[in-house]
């Protein structure tokens, strides 16, 4: 394991190297993954002053050593663009045990004012340790409320949260209320009920819309910071992602953000999203989808449901990307890759798999025209793999570059591992 | 009919008959009582003989004669009953009837409150109180008895239904006088697995609430001995000891956990069931006991909305159709059993329900035992109540008819007392009648119908018909416009004299006058008790567990040749190409290349499975589960609760055992979770899907208990009030294990020296109590239980280790054990395995140095090292969770696959008979699509001791089956005339346990 550790080092070297280096980079002989669904098996891949240039098949593209400032041979290897982990408190919570710790729930019902870019703690020890499996970027989105807040894309590395921002303020999380809700507690469930308020929680959510579209057209000087923050809604610099997993209560939403003629609505969770395929069609809605790792949402349900579900969205042509929102969602978020690699067994093709943790998700955030997949011009926000990244066994993250400079791969988890190892 | 009419005088408040002889008199003496005689009725003596044309003779509260020709005495008050039936009145075994409720004020709730709020030398648990009396409590309450009345029940079986040991039960006339309605004040004792109204902590678990009740147990045999101290529960539960005890369970699933007790303990119950017998009637039928079931049946759901619809469980269709079945089920599996009318929302559902029973199959004569004779004798009442026989007490029910059909009841009479129920007098005025009054006369009117639905026509009036409704013998009649309003009195079923209002305000008098009856078909049918109703041909199956995926039959172990697989021995040869398998009789006889199947097994109907490209492995062992556990995961009371056990609440309905059989889990230890240091004893399964609670332990398997360590132990994350229990630092944490151990070792010594006496001495000296916590604890001192001991820190781990070895006993495996890499060489010295996640961290203050390395360091130091779920979903891909053994501490794929199955099978100590393909281990056998590690890989198949319990095709089959089962009940369903039917509502979110988390 010695290797490993003097591995690591070189890497160090290297990254001092690169960030001053003049001329491109290249990267020959891997496989890489491009992002949109398709995979050059030879390939070159080169990237200058934080962007990617020439993407290509080595066996077709003839190129000029000279050209570059450090060629890496990287055969056998594997080329991925920054898998991106959509709708997550990473760097908003340490220990979820330890209230201190937690920054993703503000007290009260509507706070769309309220942002988690600047609650984002770039030194959290969790970031890096997700880093480490391919994800480079992360939605970092508020809970709790009706509406939570507003969301952030970082990036998991940065000494502030002004360094580490890819975009701030992407969207507005609005919890749509539940048809139904259950009682009791889980050693004694109660019954379920159904929500006699559930009418009337949508009715102040219209009156909140309403008073901000008011407020949109108003011409009066005077401030209010609440629908100050939506604006951007009905101009679409602002996404309106709305979580809600049940059908009746997604249509439900999506006849609300139609009556207020929201420029960009996502759906959040939307478990039962094939029992309303046409609507999203229609309306051309795109998904954000709740952890593939999860149970079925009753007894009655097919037992790979969860994991099949991709597949058959995929069928029909609707837009989605993966998420691991659910329990033990920070820490956890590092197994996105894997999930998206169970939807593989159940039926995805591979590239779109790696396209639904990465091209889709940045067209769903709206960045896609800046990461998302290795393509000329993007950010060179991407990992190498010495393995197939979306199976657990093999995904062996050996090189990180975010924006073409090259991120130290030590957390505080391999620190421990080396330090007891010896 | 008529003679009735004269002798017609209210009863209710009436309160001469009968009256108590202690009593001073206020007026003059009344207490003269007449004779009755019931003639020309169809009596029901007992379920067995019935006589047509008989009299029933009563004086007083009891029953003088019965028979056919009997002579009427001169003085008695004759009713002649035209043919109407007699029953004796039903007797209800499981009520509340006038009990007054004391339940015991509890300060702030969020305080947790560790003693009895009760006052005085009672049970330090509130739960217990078998000193309660019924008898005590109640009084009689007529609004109340009037409910059982009008259903046709004359006594009741009354108690306190609230707590675990809710004391004794009166059984009562539901009479009004007070004094006379008692026929037994200490009649039966009760009992429960709920907690009701006790604020106390203690017990928070269903296995807790068996824990207690057999500790009381213990304790009351105990306390007879003792001199030294007075308890008035023990006094009374030993008083109670001749008395019939009737345990009420919730669930199915309960039966066997009360045959367990009784089996202990040698005791008979009677239970009062859930209605759901049919579910887990093998089990049901594991014992002799009689069973009190309610007729609640589930309402049908309002299937309308097809997207509504979906919420509703396979499981509650199945229900809905079957409820019905139950008493018949009983009855064919030869189960004594008697009716209750608790737990109906609305009694007057009872009668309906109990006609259904008899339209599934249910013998009439069995019906009326049930109502009757069987409760009666269940009780010892036999002598009193039951059956119309000569000195009985005279509670009988007159019907218009067969009570189990049509038949209306009229009167009930209790103690000799009349208690009207429905007006017999109904007249019946349909036919054609000559209309005659000043205005319209001589018109010809038509009338049907009957009581508050009556329609006329009247010619010469207007073309609408006329509505009308009869109330007594006042016939009310009108025209829709109210242009003629008319008002009758009903002399005889042929005339009606009145007067009638028309459009002008002008009243005229009218008669109408019968002519001819109309050609009605009501005749009355012709009932006989004793034939049973054709039962529908389709009786609805039962599936094994009733729910989707259920088995219609349990799966058999058949012989099975698996060729050319890559097979992932686990054992010296490795993983290998291009083996075969065979499997029989639930074990494995051969692995090898190109096997003759005829050279192992004698049975020629070998099943051959081309397993090329598929890969074979034994099946995964998940050292740590919480799924398929009823009620409570923890008992998170007490410090130490070594009392309780997984094994006595084991859920073999979870359908977390399906889905993790298509995960390639065959076996799983079902541990109790980390709210205490000591908590309570393990159950080791194997994922048996369809069998019982019983069934599915391994049944050799070595006895488990869970310790706990650390932030759930001293309750950090329970919130601000929970600052009360010792202990709450890790400090204290170690007093406790200290502190249970010398406890523990000088019960043993006690018990030691009293066993050393000889007989003698023994008879002179009172026997230790016997501590169920303590016997625990001994069994792990004496290495008969095996510690499995849930921990994150270093400091902890080291400090367990110390105080296992200083007291001398051994941690078998410490799990979760995420710092477990930084005293890797402590751990190995102690002997101790390891059971880990593989890669959580971070939710805790005390995981945070947690590592996904662990596995493979622990591993690497010579470590047994299990990798293992805590979590109902990780639970279905734990293969995935192995690889990560590989990702990141890069362990070798066999070690790897190794931490979910022989790994974990030796620190349960089942090595020797599963955890990898060997010759005469079991056939335990997962054929995967892929490598196994592998995210791509799916489990084609898995096997329990050669029994095939998922198979992917089958899966698929069932989606059809279950889908085709589910709308063939929705179609019933929706024919459901039902004016209230239930709107379906989504399911709760599955709340899933993992002891890492919180409690």
């Amino acid at each position: 394991m010695k290797k490993k550790i003097i591995f690591f080092l070189l890497i160090n070297l290297i990254f001092i190297a690169e960030s001053k280096s003049e001329k491109p980079i290249l990267f020959v002989g891997a496989t890489t993954h491009v992002g949109n669904g398709n995979v050059i098996a030879n390939s070159i891949v080169s990237m200058h002053n934080g962007k990617f240039e020439i993407i290509g098949d080595a066996s077709t593209v003839r190129i000029d050593p000279s050209a570059f400032d450090t060629i890496f041979k990287v055969y056998d290897k594997h080329i991925y663009p920054s898998f991106i982990l959509p709708n997550t408190t990473l760097g908003l919570t340490e220990i979820s045990a330890v209230r201190a710790t937690r920054d993703y729930k503000e007290v009260g019902k509507f706070n769309p004012h309220v942002r988690t870019l600047i609650a984002y703690n770039t030194d959290s020890k969790i970031p890096k340790t997700i880093l480490n499996n391919g994800i480079m970027i992360a939605q970092v989105t508020p809970r709790g409320g009706t509406i939570s807040g507003k969301s952030s894309i970082m990036h998991l590395d940065g000494h502030n949260w002004e360094d580490a921002q890819l975009k701030a303020d992407d969207g507005i999380h609005l919890n749509w209320p539940k048809s139904f809700y259950s009682t009791g507690w889980w050693a004694e469930p109660g019954k379920i009920k159904i929500n006699e308020t559930y009418k009337e929680r949508i009715e102040e959510i219209n009156h909140l819309f309403d008073k901000a579209w008011a407020y949109s057209n108003s011409t009066d000087n005077s401030i209010d910071i609440k629908l100050e923050s939506m604006l951007g809604l009905f101009d679409g610099s602002t996404t309106l992602f709305i979580h809600s997993n049940k059908a009746n209560d997604m249509r439900d939403a999506i006849k609300f953000a139609k009556k207020y003629s929201i420029k960009k609505t996502v759906l959040v969770g939307a478990e039962d999203a094939l029992k309303i395929i046409n609507i999203l069609k229609k309306e051309n809605i795109s998904l954000i989808l709740k952890r593939v790792h999860r149970l079925p949402i009753t007894q009655d349900r097919h037992i790979d449901e969860p994991y099949s579900q991709a597949k058959k969205l995929h069928n029909e042509g609707v837009l989605f990307c993966l998420s691991y929102e659910g329990d033990m969602e920070a820490m956890g978020s590092r197994n996105l890759p894997f999930t998206a690699g169970t939807t593989v067994a159940y039926g995805q093709e591979y590239e779109d798999a790696v396209m639904s943790i990465s091209l889709n998700t940045a067209k769903i955030l709206g960045i896609d025209h800046m990461v998302g997949s290795i393509e000329k011009g993007k950010d060179a926000t991407f990992f190498i793999s010495s393995g197939d990244a979306l199976d657990v066994k093999s995904n062996n993250v050996e090189r990180v570059f975010i924006r073409g400079k090259e991120i130290d791969l030590l957390d505080h988890q391999k620190k421990l591992y080396y330090e007891y190892k010896k | 009919m008529k003679l009735i009419i004269p002798f017609l005088f209210l009863i209710f408040n009436f309160n001469t008959l009968l009256c108590q002889e202690t009593f001073p008199i206020n007026g003059v003496k009344d207490n003269f009582n007449p004779i009755y005689a019931f003639t020309n009725a169809h009596i029901f003596i007992s379920p067995e003989k019935q006589i047509k044309n008989g009299t029933l003779i009563i004086h007083n509260d009891k029953i003088i004669s019965v028979d056919s020709n009997l002579i009427v005495p001169k003085n008695a008050i004759v009713y002649d009953l035209q043919g109407d039936h007699i029953y004796p009145s039903f007797i209800d075994l499981y009520s509340n009837y006038g009990i007054v409720k004391t339940n015991l004020k509890s300060q702030n709730d969020n305080i947790p409150q560790y003693r009895s709020n009760k006052k005085g030398a009672y049970h330090w648990n509130q739960a217990i109180h078998p000193e309660t009396q019924a008898s005590h409590l109640f009084s009689n309450n007529q609004k109340e008895a009037e409910k059982y009345i009008n259903i046709g029940f004359g006594s009741v079986l009354t108690h306190y239904q609230d707590g675990i040991m809710r004391g004794s039960g009166a059984f009562v006339l539901l009479s009004e006088n007070n004094h006379t309605n008692i026929i037994s004040d200490f009649a039966a004792s009760f009992y429960s697995f709920k907690k009701g109204s006790s604020k106390q902590k203690y017990p928070t678990s269903l296995m807790g609430s068996i824990a207690l009740i057999k500790q009381v147990m213990l304790d009351a045999e105990w306390y007879e001995k003792q001199k030294k101290q007075t308890n008035l529960s023990y006094i009374s539960y030993n008083l109670q000891n001749k008395l019939p005890k009737i345990f009420e369970i919730s669930d199915v699933l309960d039966y066997s956990r009360v045959f367990s007790i009784a089996d202990e303990f040698e005791i008979d119950f009677l239970i009062k069931g859930n209605g759901k017998e049919y579910s887990r009637m093998h089990e049901v039928k594991g014992s002799t006991f009689p069973i009190i079931i309610p007729l609640n049946f589930p309402k049908a759901y309002d299937v309308s909305n097809p997207e509504s619809t979906e919420w509703i469980s396979l499981n509650q269709l199945k229900e809905w159709e079957l409820a019905p079945y139950n008493p018949a089920f009983l009855s064919d599996n030869n189960i004594k059993f008697c009716f209750t009318s608790s737990d109906l929302e609305d009694k007057n559902d009872f009668l309906k329900n109990l006609k259904k029973t008899i339209d599934k199959g249910l013998n009439k004569s069995d019906a009326l035992a049930s109502l009757t004779t069987i409760p009666a004798s269940l009780i010892n009442m036999s002598n009193k109540l039951g059956t119309l026989e000569s000195g009985k007490i005279a509670n009988f029910i007159i019907t218009s008819s067969d009570i189990f059909e049509d038949g209306v009841i009229y009167e009930n009479w209790i103690n000799g007392k009349k208690h009207i129920v429905n007006k017999k007098e109904k007249y019946d005025i349909s036919g054609y009648y000559t209309f005659k009054s000043k205005k319209i006369n001589n018109s010809k009117v038509i009338i049907k119908g009957q009581q508050k639905n009556v329609k006329i026509s009247i010619n010469n009036l207007d073309s609408a018909n006329l509505t009308g409704k009869i109330s007594g013998d006042n016939f009310n009649f009108s025209l829709p416009n109210g242009h003629f309003r008319a008002n009758g009195d009903i002399i005889n079923n042929d005339t009606i004299i009145g007067f009638y209002q028309d459009e002008n305000g002008n009243i005229f008098d009218f008669l109408l006058s019968k002519d001819s009856v109309l050609k009605a078909d009501n005749n009355k049918k012709d009932s006989d008790t004793t034939t049973n109703k054709i039962i529908q041909s389709n009786i609805p199956e039962v599936w094994l567990p009733n729910k989707s995926n259920g088995f219609r039959s349990l799966p058999i172990a058949q012989p099975v040749l698996f060729k050319n697989a890559t097979v992932w021995t686990n054992e010296k040869q490795g993983i290998i190409n291009n083996t075969d398998v065979i499997i029989d009789k639930g074990k494995i006889v051969a692995v090898g290349t190109l096997l003759n199947p005829l050279e192992y097994i004698t049975n020629e109907k070998v099943k051959i499975i081309d397993a090329s490209n598929l890969h074979l492995t034994c099946g995964i062992i998940d050292e740590h589960s919480h799924i398929a556990i009823s009620k409570g995961v923890n008992e998170a009371s007490q410090a130490v609760t070594a009392e309780v056990s997984i094994g006595d609440v084991i859920n073999p309905n979870d359908h977390n055992i399906y889905r993790q059989l298509a995960g390639g889990v065959v076996a799983a230890q079902l541990l109790h979770g980390s709210a205490n240091p000591i908590g309570g004893r393990s159950a080791i399964v194997k994922l048996r899907w369809g069998a019982s609670a019983e069934e599915m332990k391994i049944s050799d398997a070595k006895g488990f208990i869970k310790f706990a360590l650390g932030e759930n132990v001293k309750q950090s994350n329970w919130g601000d009030f929970e600052n009360i229990r010792f202990p709450q630092t890790r400090m204290g944490v170690e007093q406790v294990f200290y502190d249970a151990f010398f406890r523990a070792k000088e019960y043993e010594k006690k018990w030691q020296d009293y066993n050393k006496l000889n007989l003698i001495e023994k008879r002179k000296t009172v026997a230790p109590r016997e501590d169920i916590e303590l016997n625990v604890l001994v069994e792990i001192l004496n290495s008969e239980r095996f510690i499995t001991c849930h921990s994150y820190v270093q400091s902890e781990i080291n400090m367990l280790m110390h105080v296992a070895d200083s007291m001398g006993f051994k941690i078998n495996t410490f799990t979760h054990i995420l710092e477990g890499y930084k005293i890797a060489e402590k751990m190995k010295k102690h002997g101790v395995g390891g059971s880990t996640f593989s890669d959580w961290w971070a939710y805790k203050f005390e995981v945070n140095d947690a590592i996904p390395y662990n596995a493979s360091l622990l591993n690497e130091a010579g470590i047994v090292t299990a990798i293992n779920s805590d979590d109902a979903e990780m639970g279905r891909r734990l293969n995935q969770e192995a690889a990560k053994a590989i990702k990141y501490g890069g362990t070798s794929e066999e070690d790897a696959w190794k931490m979910i199955t022989l790994n974990p099978a030796k620190l349960l100590y089942l090595d020797d008979k599963m955890g990898s393909i060997k010759i005469g281990k079991d056939a335990d056998i997962v054929l995967w699509s892929d490598n196994p590690l592998s995210v791509y890989s799916k489990v084609v198949q898995t096997y329990v001791d050669g029994k095939l319990m998922y198979d992917e095709n089958v899966d698929v089959q069932n989606r059809k089956r279950d889908l085709k089962e589910r709308m063939r009940i929705i179609k019933l369903m929706s024919k459901d005339k039902n004016q209230n039917k239930i709107k379906p509502t989504a399911p709760a979110e599955e709340k899933l346990y993992h002891c890492c988390k919180k409690r």
